[in-house]
């Protein structure tokens, strides 16, 4: 019997996961990128060190890449994208944009997220002030080894402010999810801006904090009692200027009077959104979305990477806010039931 | 019956106040009627305390009012302390509803003063005479022409807090209306004119919703020659229908 070999989209944490565990079993895979590289998000970039790893995202991703590109088993195709996708489980046809032709036993969409944009919140002085940005800038800051410089003239700053949940868990602009990692990246990004400029004092403004399981410690405690940053229990009104310095509107709900404060420079922990092509792979694949705009998944309990169509799988956080670490794990998870073909044979028994 | 916890019996009264402490059950009679206002549930949906809405809120810089405090009152179902805020606090808000445009989980803050202004009305409590005593020009101006503030009403003494802007009240503000397309504006006795009907129907809907009621309550004297102006206007009416009605016994609009 001919295999045909398994369809991977996307190239990040998820997608690599998937392709590497596909090729170390002997299996084929072919592997479709958008983007010129592969690496996902934590390459195309330019995260600083993971979380909870502490490792540089370009040795700890950078080193999946690696092995990907060097497993002979699977075929890496960049600047792909999947323009039709028709058949059944075991014999699918995937039509690329530049007409190539890729006959799959099964796919795995690891489709990933888009960033939230800040300009949807205008409140919060992004896109108005330079010295407002995002945690992603403020990766790319640290990576680059530039240090934590204020935008608008290059000055480090002396107080910084981290504001969460910016396009998390608020209905107003219809995001009600929480994106999970925002937290803990924060308060790591916290120590990293405390050791690479002491100097600086950094404020996080929250309303839940969510450093969940293990994070606890390593995180949010440790932010606090070894590198002295402040957290203060208030979401932001708004962010404007005197004209020198932002100047940050607020609550403080311990004396329970509005303040308004001075910074420097003010980091958005901006949240993960359903990837802004998730209605044209929806068409494309045949599968569902959920209400919220992500890939829809079947109940974990029998297959963790079913999408509502038999031989599709989901991986990463291309069904919803994810990490690294979990989108490495569904991403094999994934692997598996396209192997196996998880799930084809009970569709087929329900029809 | 309410959920929240019984107090004990007899309530345990402010040791600083001479006030009699209010019975447990006005309390309750109170807070059913809150939670039972047909907007209610659909106002306030849950609080994390993050403060925006006070962060946000005009009043809470000029005055002892914080958005985020009715709410979590009202999420506590803290009897006493939605009482208290009923006292005061709620009269400060300008209802401009910003709070509700923040709150990351569409509460309406707002929305859950109006509600306790209208409960507070209904059950008479003595804020609401001292609160509204004031408003009583403005509350005829608008119950007999349809419009709060005439432009005629603004002037030097009326606003001093207006500093150098006041000169603009000596405009020859009747030849600017003039200018102005519409002819419902030409004039200086109220904002706009409204029309005999319009008035009539507006008298209906607030006899229907129960404002003419709130307005017995709050201020008796007021009711009267409000009621006097409205028996006026619909007699008005009466007749103009009666003069223009043609031989099938519709009216000629």
């Amino acid at each position: 019997m001919t295999e045909r070999p398994i369809l991977i989209v996307g190239g990040g944490p998820a997608g690599l996961a998937a392709a590497q565990a596909v090729g170390t079993s002997g299996r084929k895979a072919v592997l479709v990128e958008k983007a010129a590289a592969l690496g996902g998000a934590p390459i195309l970039q330019g995260y600083a060190k993971l979380v909870p790893s502490h490792e540089w995202a370009r040795d700890a991703i950078g080193g999946m890449v690696a092995r990907v590109q060097q497993n002979a088993n699977v075929t890496v195709l960049t600047d792909a994208q999947v323009q039709a996708f028709a058949g059944e489980p075991g014999r699918f046809v995937a039509t690329l944009k530049d007409g190539k032709r890729i006959e799959a036993e099964a796919a795995i969409l690891a489709t990933g997220f888009t960033h939230f944009d800040s300009l949807n919140k205008p409140e919060w002085g992004f896109g108005t002030y330079p010295d407002v940005v995002t945690t992603v800038q403020v990766e790319q800051m640290i990576s680059s080894g530039k240090g934590i410089r204020c935008p608008s003239d290059g000055r480090v700053p002396d107080r910084v402010a981290i504001l969460l949940c910016v396009g998390s868990r608020d209905r107003q602009i219809g995001r009600e999810w929480c994106s999970k990692v925002c937290c803990t990246v924060s308060a790591n990004m916290a120590m990293e801006i405390r050791e690479l400029s002491p100097q600086t004092n950094v404020y996080i403004y929250y309303m839940d904090i969510r450093t969940f399981g293990l994070y606890e410690g390593e995180f949010y405690w440790k932010s606090q009692e070894e590198a002295k940053v402040k957290y203060i229990k208030a979401r932001i009104a708004e962010v404007t200027s005197d004209g020198k310095r932002l100047v940050v509107k607020g609550e403080d709900t311990l004396v329970k009077r509005p303040i308004t404060i001075p910074f420097d420079l003010v980091v958005h922990a901006i949240g993960m959104d359903p990837n802004v092509d998730n209605m044209t792979l929806s068409a494309v694949f045949g599968v569902t979305l959920n209400r919220y705009g992500y890939i829809d998944k079947a109940t974990p309990y029998a297959q963790m990477a079913q999408t509502s169509r038999p031989g599709v799988y989901v991986a990463g956080a291309a069904t919803g806010p994810e990490t690294i670490d979990d989108a490495i794990a569904q991403g094999q998870a994934a692997a598996l039931a396209a192997m196996t073909r998880a799930g084809v044979g009970l569709a087929r028994a329900a029809e | 019956m309410t959920a929240h916890a019984k107090l004990p019996t007899p309530p345990i009264a402010d040791p600083v106040s001479d006030r009699a402490p209010v019975p447990q059950e006005a309390l309750e009679a109170i807070f059913d009627d809150i939670r039972k206002h047909p907007l209610y549930d659909h106002e306030i949906h849950g609080c994390l305390n993050c403060g925006i809405c006070t962060a946000t809120c005009p009043s809470a810089q000029y005055y002892d009012y914080s958005p985020r405090e009715i709410v979590q009152l009202l999420w506590t179902e803290n009897l006493e302390g939605i009482y208290d805020a009923m006292q005061e606090k709620i009269w400060a808000c300008a209802q401009c509803y910003t709070c509700a445009a923040r709150c990351p989980f569409e509460n309406s803050p707002g929305g859950l003063v109006m509600i306790l202004r209208e409960v507070a009305i209904k059950h008479e409590l003595p804020s609401v005479k001292e609160v509204l005593r004031p408003f009583s020009r403005v509350l005829l101006k608008v119950v007999t022409t349809g419009n709060q503030l005439a432009p005629n009403m603004i002037t030097r003494d009326a606003f001093p807090d207006w500093g150098p802007n006041v000169t603009k009240v000596d405009a020859p503000l009747m030849v600017l209306r003039k200018a102005i397309p519409m002819p419902t504006m030409h004039t200086l006795d109220t904002a706009w004119e409204v029309n005999l009907r319009t008035s009539v129907e507006l008298y209906t809907i607030w006899e229907a919703t129960g404002v003419l009621k709130q307005l017995a309550t709050v201020d008796a004297n007021l009711f009267d020659v409000v009621s006097d102006v409205m028996d006026e206007k619909r007699d008005e009416w009466e007749e103009w229908l009666e003069d223009n009605q043609d031989e099938d016994g519709d009216t000629d609009d």
